[in-house]
């Protein structure tokens, strides 16, 4: 009851002085909006690119060039993965169910006056299977398709929907062109992609498949692949390491790498990617906290500041509690109370900017969905009133320290 | 270099009767201030004793203190010393508040009844006049029904009319039994005690009772001056008293 009224005191005095306490706490609501704002990004951020591992499938793995970053540039040999890889990789290597060569840039495509631009994937017969996505119209490419480097492509749902619109698409010419080709090529519509979203942080449905080998000689003139995509045989962790070990002997083998040399390839699972983001996410978490941590640090002096201003502008009412009987305990009280109301209305008023700055950056952005979770705002809320008390135990034991005689006598 | 010990009080006797109502005079320096904290368990003498109410106050604790002036002591301030922005009858509430007492409402109403302030509760200080402002100082000192009331300068910052209403209560409450112990430099307040304390660097220099012979007397003079005489004797015997302090250097 005695604490309730000291609140409601509080709550007073603080009332009294509106613009002190929203300055005082001004330094909170910043603090704890980035706190609760970055959390959001951070989780939204997380739960995409989780999502977007999930869609890659558990038992894939990457087979790529070994190109490394030293001084900002792209050191390797770009051009280390052939067809033949893949092929022998398909033989010979018992616990590699499918495999699929393929070849990722981005294009732009004409159909008669229409122009679009989509990403183009050259491929083999092994994708439908390999991510779970398949044609709803015509036919997929076949193997005959890749062996006989074909000028046939797949188009994405979104794809088709902007050249052709509602008309029917298959059959029809369209020309495709872009950085890196010889020069514009035509290609023939065998297939329409059945719609179906991200996939690997890849929108599918803005993507046109063409065989890899049509790819590599009519389109680009290359004689390599970008990468290998494999499957093991089962998603077990073993399972995956033991296929990863034979892909890795059978390509040293074909590469001609003498023992103690290093790979000009790497071969990564999806569960490492996952483990490498994990650690990603932990850096950003630490790096965003600090800076969290630096702006409610600087939230708490701000509070300490106005508090031993309130203190001190306050004297002789301090010295008149005293007379009336308040106890050095009671003044303590009542100046640490209203430090930890400032700052837990400071962290309320945060939690919420924080929360409408997450959306805003949502919206304006279109890049992630945020996710703000309970957790963070618990957190937020309570390291704001924790901040607020530590910073209020100075000014509030400086008043109860006041000599009342001399605080009565204050000007 | 060096520092010069000033002694506010010095050598100082004092017995106050219970309900008493005595003023204290003196020139600003004389220590009456001083000897107000002191008697007000604001303050606690380098040496010497200080008795209230059967208890020892000189070797209190802080928290001893707090209470004490809690329980047993009222304040009157000459500039009232309200909290600002904070209705009458909240500002009433405080010493209440400190007692953790309930029933708030009703013992701060009650108090500003006693002073003829019922119906300004809710207003604030600032929408309030110098004597009502006095009035609710006044409730607020009487609510927690102290033993003592030590008015400083009580009528300073009031017109004359408005410090006779206040003078008006304070022997309203000496009447009903409280010891009202007045600290002024006005001759014609103090005379309206029945004690007077004369003091004078840091001395008590006169303490005599006041009869109606002394009060014409001081009054057909054109600027009527206290007397003073050295030492002071002890005008009246100490019987029960509630208040007595020694102040030795």
């Amino acid at each position: 009851m005695f604490f309730f009224r000291i609140f409601m005191m509080a709550l007073r005095s603080l009332w009294i002085h509106p613009l002190r306490s929203v300055l005082a706490t001004l330094g909170v609501i910043i603090g704890v909006g980035a706190v609760v704002a970055a959390m959001a990004i951070l989780e939204g951020m997380s739960a995409k690119i989780a999502s977007g591992f999930e869609s890659m499938g558990s038992k894939k793995l990457f087979v790529s060039p070994n190109v490394q970053r030293r001084n900002n540039r792209l050191v390797g040999n770009f051009d280390s993965l052939k067809l033949a890889d893949a092929d022998a990789i398909r033989k010979s290597c018992d616990m590699v169910g499918k495999v699929m060569p393929q070849i990722v840039n981005s294009v732009t495509i004409k159909f008669l006056s229409k122009n679009t631009t989509a990403s183009l994937l050259g491929a083999t017969e092994a994708y439908q299977e390999l991510n779970s996505h398949y044609v709803s119209e015509g036919d997929f490419l076949t193997r005959a398709n890749v062996q006989g480097r074909a000028s046939v492509v797949v188009l994405g749902a979104k794809v088709k929907q902007e050249l052709f619109g509602g008309r029917p698409a298959l059959d029809e010419r369209i020309k495709i062109s872009g950085l890196g080709t010889l020069g514009a090529r035509t290609f023939t519509v065998v297939g329409i992609m059945e719609a179906k979203g991200n996939v690997a942080f890849t929108d599918v449905d803005r993507q046109i498949i063409i065989p890899v080998t049509t790819a590599m000689d009519r389109l680009y003139g290359l004689d390599s692949v970008q990468m290998i995509v494999a499957e093991a045989t089962s998603p077990a962790d073993a399972d995956v390491e033991a296929a990863k070990t034979e892909i890795k002997r059978l390509l040293r083998q074909r590469h001609k790498i003498r023992a103690g040399q290093q790979d000009d390839f790497q071969v990564q699972a999806q569960k490492e990617f996952v483990k490498q983001f994990g650690q990603l996410t932990k850096i950003l978490a630490i790096v965003l906290g600090s800076i969290a941590g630096i702006s409610l640090a600087v939230g708490g002096i701000g509070i300490m500041n106005i508090m031993l201003v309130a203190v001190t502008e306050r004297t002789r009412e301090i010295g008149v509690r005293m007379a009336m009987g308040a106890q050095r305990s009671d003044v303590m009280n009542q100046f640490l109370i209203e430090a930890s109301i400032v700052s837990f209305l400071g962290g309320s008023l945060g939690v919420l900017a924080g929360w409408g700055l997450a959306k805003t950056i949502e919206v304006m952005t279109r890049l992630l969905e945020t996710v703000t979770t309970g957790w963070s705002i618990a957190m937020a809320l309570a390291m704001a009133t924790v901040v607020g008390v530590i910073s209020g135990i100075y000014p509030a034991w400086k008043a109860s320290r006041l000599d009342p005689v001399e605080a009565l006598r204050y000007e | 270099m060096g520092t010069t010990v000033v002694r506010a009080l010095d050598g100082v006797n004092l017995k106050v009767k219970e309900g008493e109502l005595v003023s204290v005079t003196g020139q600003s320096g004389s220590g009456k201030s001083t000897l107000m904290h002191l008697l007000g368990c604001l303050d606690r003498p380098t040496h010497g004793e200080y008795w209230l109410d059967g208890e020892l106050v000189s070797s209190m604790s802080d928290r001893q203190l707090a209470i004490t002036r809690n329980q047993k002591i009222g304040f009157v301030f000459q500039t009232f010393n309200l909290i600002q922005r904070t209705s009458a009858m909240d500002n009433v509430a405080v010493p209440l508040f400190y007692a953790r007492r309930l029933g708030v409402r009703q013992a701060s109403l009650r108090a500003l009844e006693r002073v003829g302030l019922a119906n300004r509760a809710t207003h604030k200080p600032n929408e309030l006049s110098g004597g009502e402002r006095q009035r609710v100082a006044i409730a607020r000192a009487i609510v927690n029904e102290p033993k003592i009331i030590f008015a400083d300068e009580p009528t300073g910052n009031l017109d004359s009319k408005t410090g006779t209403q206040i003078m008006e209560i304070f022997h309203e409450l000496h009447r009903s039994g409280v010891t009202v112990i007045l600290v002024t430099h006005e001759t014609d307040v103090a005379l309206q005690a029945e004690r007077i304390i004369r003091m004078r660097d840091g001395h008590i220099v006169d303490d005599r009772l006041v009869d109606e012979a002394f009060r014409r007397d001081m009054a057909s003079r054109v600027r009527p001056q206290l007397p003073e005489r050295s030492p002071p004797p002890l005008a009246r015997p100490a019987e029960v008293y509630i208040c007595s302090f020694f102040a030795f250097s």
